[in-house]
């Protein structure tokens, strides 16, 4: 039996106007992600990386081509369907973490939960399972501002986890955290592949790119090269 | 629930601006509560001040209300056993205001006179000593400030004058009477110099006596519904008198203070679009502050509607924390202004310009609700709307 992939993108291209002037974001860029699948998108700034993340994530229309997300095909749900698909399917791990700065960790994992009408003892059980998971129990209690980059970007992963999402998307989780706290979150990562997580992690970094089990490079708004691991 | 407490927190995000906001949103609230106590005060006080006794029918000379002229009704005994013998007349009385002079030791005081019928009164209430019999040719009643000039207290004798020749200086009548009580004449105004003795002796002290003059009778109905019909029935028997009921009066007292209740709601109405406008700047700066953040939830698959109810909880939250500072604003204020605008001459002490009522207030603080809500629409919408991708690439540059 063969499995259907997680994610398949065809053809994707995207054009914004910016300053009197259209600029091609995308080019024709196609995709195929498999469930488990470890899969990093680099390339040098302005090739499209964020764009195309954007796109297969439901938050941003192409101008052309298609997304199929678990056998739905995004451009056929309206902004009621996409936006519970990208609650309960999709996992979303920022660069600038963007928690809530008001929230308690706690609180900040429990937002994509309340949402989803998870109620109240369940929720708070599952987010202090989750911020266990990334290593930041101790920290439920804390404001987002009360933690450090690393730490607000744990606890912006386990938000992403909060629904058990088909899909964790990543657009440079390591880009604003020093060497050693970016081991850390790659690390969590690779844990998380392991237990099962399908990621599409778009980077610079490359540490974090050769962890991935395949790597797709991207230039000028189209895949360039697919390599995958030994 | 903790979207919810997202918006409500977030209000804490900027605390000097928040105070100050609520502090603009009490102020504004505070006027609309004075404006509203201050458009439907006046009606109510003037009715509850005409109801104090339970009197409610006035017969006054034509064409005045009552101490309005020094105009009087002639005959006044008569007429009111006529209107006593009416059927559905539970009792009526008749009142005689005139001016009167106290002698003390070295000087004559101007006083106030009431001239009454003890049996059926509605002018005052005893508050110390005792109430003059019906026919007490010698007692008096004084009000505590008349009390004070005279230098007198209960049981004392008091020596009224009456009708002064200013050529001379000299009066024309004298009485030695003799103070049964203290009392609030319910008309008077703050610091009013009352006496009162029976109709009378009020009679031969300040009038006519042989005309039997009345500035004013009342009549009390043995049943409220039958007051208008009551009224009518006098004024046919007495087309030479004003005939007025209590609601009537209100009515003329309220074309009379149209003025007041006109800017009792423009002012209101002001003070209502600068708490909208207050409300809406306020959501809109912190909407727009937190664009990014929004697009991060939008992102995550937090829906529109939540993002809307999250901002107008904000407005709401806001309305409703300004406004409870607004109520201590608004009745401090009141009282503030009721004191000065009922120390004016002529007004009597028990009148009162702002009265808080249940009905209004209740309106006052629904309209004010919905103020908060509303205001909150437009940065809701914002909020909304607000474009994820574009605003994510935006807050990562």
């Amino acid at each position: 039996m063969t499995r259907s992939p997680m994610l398949v993108a065809r053809d994707l291209r995207k054009d914004y106007p910016m300053n009197g002037e259209v600029v091609h974001a995308l080019r024709g860029a196609s995709l195929t992600v498999e469930p488990g699948e470890f899969v990093a998108i680099v390339g040098p700034s302005g090739s499209g990386k964020s764009t195309l993340l954007q796109i297969v994530g439901g938050i941003d229309p192409p101008s052309g081509g298609s997304v199929e997300l678990l056998g739905t095909r995004l451009e056929t749900l309206n902004d009621r369907a996409l936006t519970h698909l990208r609650l309960t399917r999709l996992g979303f791990v920022f660069q600038r973490f963007h928690l809530l700065p008001v929230l308690t960790a706690r609180e900040n994992v429990e937002l994509p939960m309340a949402e989803a009408g998870l109620r109240g003892a369940r929720r708070r059980e599952r987010a202090r399972q989750l911020l266990e998971y990334v290593g930041l129990g101790h920290r439920e209690g804390h404001r987002a501002t009360q933690l450090s980059g690393g730490e607000m970007q744990r606890v912006a992963i386990a938000r992403a986890l909060a629904n058990r999402p088909a899909i964790l998307l990543a657009d440079e989780p390591t880009g604003e955290l020093d060497a050693a706290t970016g081991r850390e979150i790659l690390e969590l990562f690779r844990r998380l592949n392991r237990d099962g997580t399908t990621l599409l992690v778009v980077t610079h970094d490359e540490r974090l790119a050769a962890q991935a089990g395949r790597v797709v490079h991207m230039l000028d708004g189209r895949i360039a090269a697919e390599t995958t691991a030994p | 629930m903790t979207g919810l407490v997202w918006g409500l927190k977030s209000l804490g995000r900027h605390p000097l601006r928040t105070a100050l906001s609520l502090a603009g949103i009490a102020v504004a609230s505070a006027m609309l509560l004075d404006m509203v106590m201050l458009s439907g005060g006046i009606e109510k006080s003037f009715s509850e001040l005409l109801l104090a006794r339970g009197y409610q029918i006035r017969i006054t000379p034509k064409g005045t209300l009552p101490f309005d002229t020094e105009g009087s009704i002639p005959r006044t005994s008569e007429v009111v056993r006529t209107i006593r013998a009416e059927p559905g007349v539970e009792a009526a009385g008749a009142v005689l205001g005139t001016a009167v002079y106290g002698r003390t030791r070295d000087s004559l005081v101007t006083l106030f006179g009431y001239g009454i019928q003890p049996e059926a009164q509605g002018i005052y209430q005893v508050t110390a000593g005792a109430d003059l019999a019906p026919g007490d040719t010698l007692g008096i009643l004084l009000s505590e400030t008349a009390a004070g000039l005279l230098h007198t207290s209960i049981g004392d004798t008091v020596t009224l004058a009456g009708r002064l020749d200013p050529q001379i200086a000299s009066a024309s009548v004298d009485r030695r009477l003799v103070v049964r009580g203290l009392v609030r004449w319910i008309y008077d105004h703050r610091g009013q110099p009352s006496v009162g003795t029976v109709l009378p002796v009020m009679q031969r002290l300040g009038r006519d006596a042989a005309a039997d003059p009345g500035s004013l009778l009342l009549v009390k109905a043995a049943d409220d519904r039958a007051v208008d019909n009551l009224a009518e029935r006098l004024r046919e028997r007495f087309p030479a008198l004003e005939v007025n009921s209590v609601a009537e009066l209100v009515v003329q007292a309220k074309r009379r203070l149209v003025y007041f209740t006109q800017l009792a709601y423009v002012l209101g109405g002001m003070s209502l679009i600068v708490a909208v406008l207050l409300v809406a700047t306020l959501l809109t700066i912190t909407v727009n502050e937190r664009l990014g953040e929004i697009a991060t939830l939008r992102a995550i698959g937090v829906s529109r509607g939540t993002v809307v109810r999250q901002v107008l909880a904000e407005g709401v939250a806001l309305t409703v924390l300004g406004s409870a500072g607004g109520i201590l604003l608004g009745l401090a204020t009141a009282e503030y202004l009721d004191a000065i605008l009922t120390s004016f001459p002529g007004l009597p002490a028990t009148f009162s310009f702002f009265v808080p009522r249940a009905d209004t207030l209740s309106l006052a603080a629904l309209v004010l609700l919905l103020t908060g809500s509303l205001a909150g629409i437009y940065p809701a919408w914002l909020a909304s709307r607000a474009p994820i991708a574009a605003t994510l690439r935006a807050e990562a540059t």
